[in-house]
C-alpha cells in the first residue's frame, strides 16, 4: 500500500457525488453567497428552509468525519515512528488510532441522526476539502491543520448545532451534538499538545504550521459563515476552543480571519453581480 | 462473620494458581516485542485502508478495529520495560524475515476492489495466528510471576475474537458467487503458506510444539 493517498482516490460507493472546491464556492446557493436564501442567515427553528438547512448542514457533517476518519487512519500508515521531519513519535500515531475509533462513532452518529431527519445517505455532494488538508506531508502540518483547524471547526459547528438542538426542542439531537463536541476537544487538543511538543526546539516549523492552519482556517471560515456576531450561521465556540489549547490572541485571530473571509465573498459577489 | 484473627491460608482452595510457567523473563520480552511489531503493523494497515475502502460499513469497522490494535500495541509498549526492556524499540521487531514477508502479503491489497483480500488475510489468517499465539501463551505462562501479561493477553483476546466475528461476518457478506470464493480461498491459503513459513507471529514455537521426542532424544 502507498504512502499519501490523493483525494481523488477516497473509495466511495455508488450514492455518494464529488463536488470540486471550485464549483462549492461558485455556488450561489451556498455558504459563499447569500443572494439564494432569504432570511437571516443564523439557523434557528424559525428560520425559512431550518429543516433541509439543518439536513444539509447534517449530511456535511457526515462526510467530514468520514474524512476525518480516512485521514486520522492515513496518519497512522503514512509515517514511520521515528525522530525525523518526516516520521512521529509512537504516542502519535496512537493518538491518531484513537481518533479513527472517535470519528467511526461520529460517523454512525451523524447517519442515524440523518436517517431520523429524512435525509438519504448521498443526498447531497461532497467535497473532499477536509481530506485535502490530511495529505500534507508534513506530519506536523497535517496534524495542526487538520486537528487545530478543521477539527477547531468541528468545535464551532458541533456546538451551534447542540444549542440548534436545544432551541427546535430535540433532545436527541442536543445530546449527540453534545458527546462529539466533547470528542472534538480530545482531538484538537491532541493537536495543539503534539504542534507544541514537537516543534518546542523548532519555531520555524512550528510558524510553518501555524500558518497552513491559517490558510486552512480562512478558507474554512467558508466565505464569512463562522463568526462571532448573532446572525453567523456557525458561532466561534471560545470557551471550547480554549479548553482545547487555543490561547485568547489565538481564538481572535481566527475570529478576524472569518470577518475578512466573509468581506472578500461580499466583494466577490458585488463584482460578480 | 468467621473469626478474623484465625489465620487462613494465602491461597484459597480455590485458587489453583502455580509458580512454575515455561517463559524467563527474557523470552517473555522477546515474545512481547513481537506482538507489539505486529499490532503496530495491524493497526497502520487497517488505518491505512479506511480511506480505500468503498463499502461503508467496513470503512467504519477498519476505523473501530484500528484503534484496538493500536491499544494492544501500547500495552506492549508499557509492559517492556517491566521486563528489564527500557529500550523498548529493540526488542519492537519481527520474528524473522518470513514473518515480514508475510506482513507485506497482509497489506499488499489496496485498490477499492480488493476488500475482500483485505479482509481475508487479516480475519481469516493473522487474526487467529494471534489468538493461537496469545492463548498459548496464557495457558503456559507463570500464573502468579507473569500475572501482568496475563491480564493484557485477556484484554487483547476479548478484542481479537469480537473481531475476528466482525471481520468473518463482513467477509461471508462480500462473498456472493464462486468467483468470490475462490479470491477469497486462493489469498487466504497465500498469506498461510506465508506465515507457516514464519512459525506463527512470534516465529516458530509461537504456539509451542506438538513433536513428541524419539526414544533416541530421551536417552540421549
Amino acid at each position: 500500500m502507498k504512502k499519501i493517498l490523493p483525494p481523488e482516490e477516497l473509495a466511495r460507493d455508488a450514492r455518494f457525488v464529488r463536488l470540486s472546491m471550485e464549483d462549492r464556492f461558485n455556488d450561489r446557493r451556498g455558504a459563499g453567497g447569500t443572494s439564494g436564501r432569504t432570511g437571516p442567515m443564523k439557523l434557528t427553528p424559525d428560520a425559512p428552509q431550518a429543516p433541509d438547512r439543518a439536513r444539509a448542514l447534517m449530511h456535511g457533517i457526515f462526510v467530514g468525519e468520514i474524512q476525518a476518519l480516512e485521514g486520522a487512519g492515513r496518519t497512522c500508515w503514512d509515517f514511520e515512528v521515528g525522530p525525523g521531519a518526516d516520521e512521529v513519535p509512537f504516542a502519535l500515531k496512537l493518538d491518531m488510532a484513537r481518533q479513527c475509533w472517535d470519528e467511526a462513532r461520529h460517523c454512525e452518529i451523524s447517519i442515524k441522526l440523518s436517517d431520523w431527519m429524512g435525509t438519504e445517505l448521498g443526498e447531497f455532494a461532497e467535497s473532499t476539502f477536509l481530506y485535502e488538508a490530511a495529505c500534507n506531508p508534513d506530519p506536523i502540518l497535517r496534524l495542526t491543520g487538520v486537528n487545530r483547524a478543521l477539527e477547531g471547526l468541528a468545535i464551532d459547528v458541533f456546538n451551534t448545532m447542540r444549542e440548534f438542538g436545544q432551541s427546535a426542542g430535540d433532545p436527541v439531537l442536543e445530546f449527540c451534538e453534545d458527546w462529539m463536541l466533547a470528542d472534538e476537544v480530545t482531538h484538537v487538543k491532541m493537536g495543539s499538545d503534539w504542534l507544541r511538543r514537537i516543534t518546542e526546539n523548532d519555531p520555524d516549523r512550528r510558524e510553518r504550521a501555524l500558518e497552513f492552519q491559517r490558510i486552512v482556517d480562512k478558507l474554512f471560515s467558508l466565505g464569512g459563515f463562522r463568526g462571532e456576531g448573532d446572525d453567523s450561521p456557525i458561532r466561534l465556540a471560545r470557551r471550547f476552543r480554549e479548553m482545547a489549547g487555543f490561547t485568547t490572541e489565538e481564538v481572535d485571530e481566527i475570529s478576524d480571519l472569518s470577518k475578512q473571509a466573509g468581506e472578500e465573498a461580499r466583494a466577490r459577489l458585488a463584482a460578480n453581480a | 462473620m468467621a473469626d478474623p484473627k484465625k489465620p487462613r491460608p494465602a491461597f484459597a482452595p480455590w485458587d489453583r494458581r502455580e509458580l512454575p510457567g515455561a517463559f524467563d523473563v527474557e523470552e517473555t520480552a522477546r515474545r512481547v516485542g513481537h506482538y507489539k511489531w505486529v499490532e503496530m503493523r495491524l493497526f497502520e494497515a487497517l488505518g491505512g485502508w479506511v480511506a480505500t475502502v468503498p463499502e461503508l460499513d467496513v470503512k467504519l469497522r477498519l476505523g473501530t478495529h484500528c484503534y484496538k490494535h493500536a491499544w494492544h500495541a501500547e500495552l506492549w509498549n508499557k509492559r517492556l520495560p517491566e521486563l528489564r526492556e527500557m529500550n523498548t524499540e529493540r526488542l519492537t521487531v519481527p520474528p524473522n524475515d518470513e514473518f515480514v514477508a508475510f506482513m507485506d502479503a497482509i497489506t499488499e491489497p489496496e485498490g477499492p476492489g480488493q476488500t475482500l483480500e483485505k479482509l481475508v488475510g487479516v480475519y481469516r489468517v493473522l487474526i487467529p495466528h494471534k489468538i493461537a499465539a496469545y492463548t498459548y501463551h496464557l495457558n503456559n505462562t507463570s500464573t502468579i510471576t507473569d500475572a501482568p501479561t496475563m491480564r493484557s493477553l485477556r484484554f487483547a483476546l476479548g478484542d481479537e475474537f469480537d473481531d475476528w466475528r466482525d471481520g468473518e461476518m463482513l467477509i461471508q457478506s462480500l462473498i456472493v458467487n464462486e468467483e468470490d470464493v475462490q479470491r477469497a480461498a486462493t489469498h487466504q491459503a497465500r498469506c498461510e503458506g506465508l506465515i507457516v513459513k514464519a512459525g506463527g507471529i512470534a516465529g516458530p514455537g509461537s504456539i509451542g510444539s506438538v513433536d513428541v521426542p524419539t526414544p533416541q532424544e530421551v536417552t540421549a
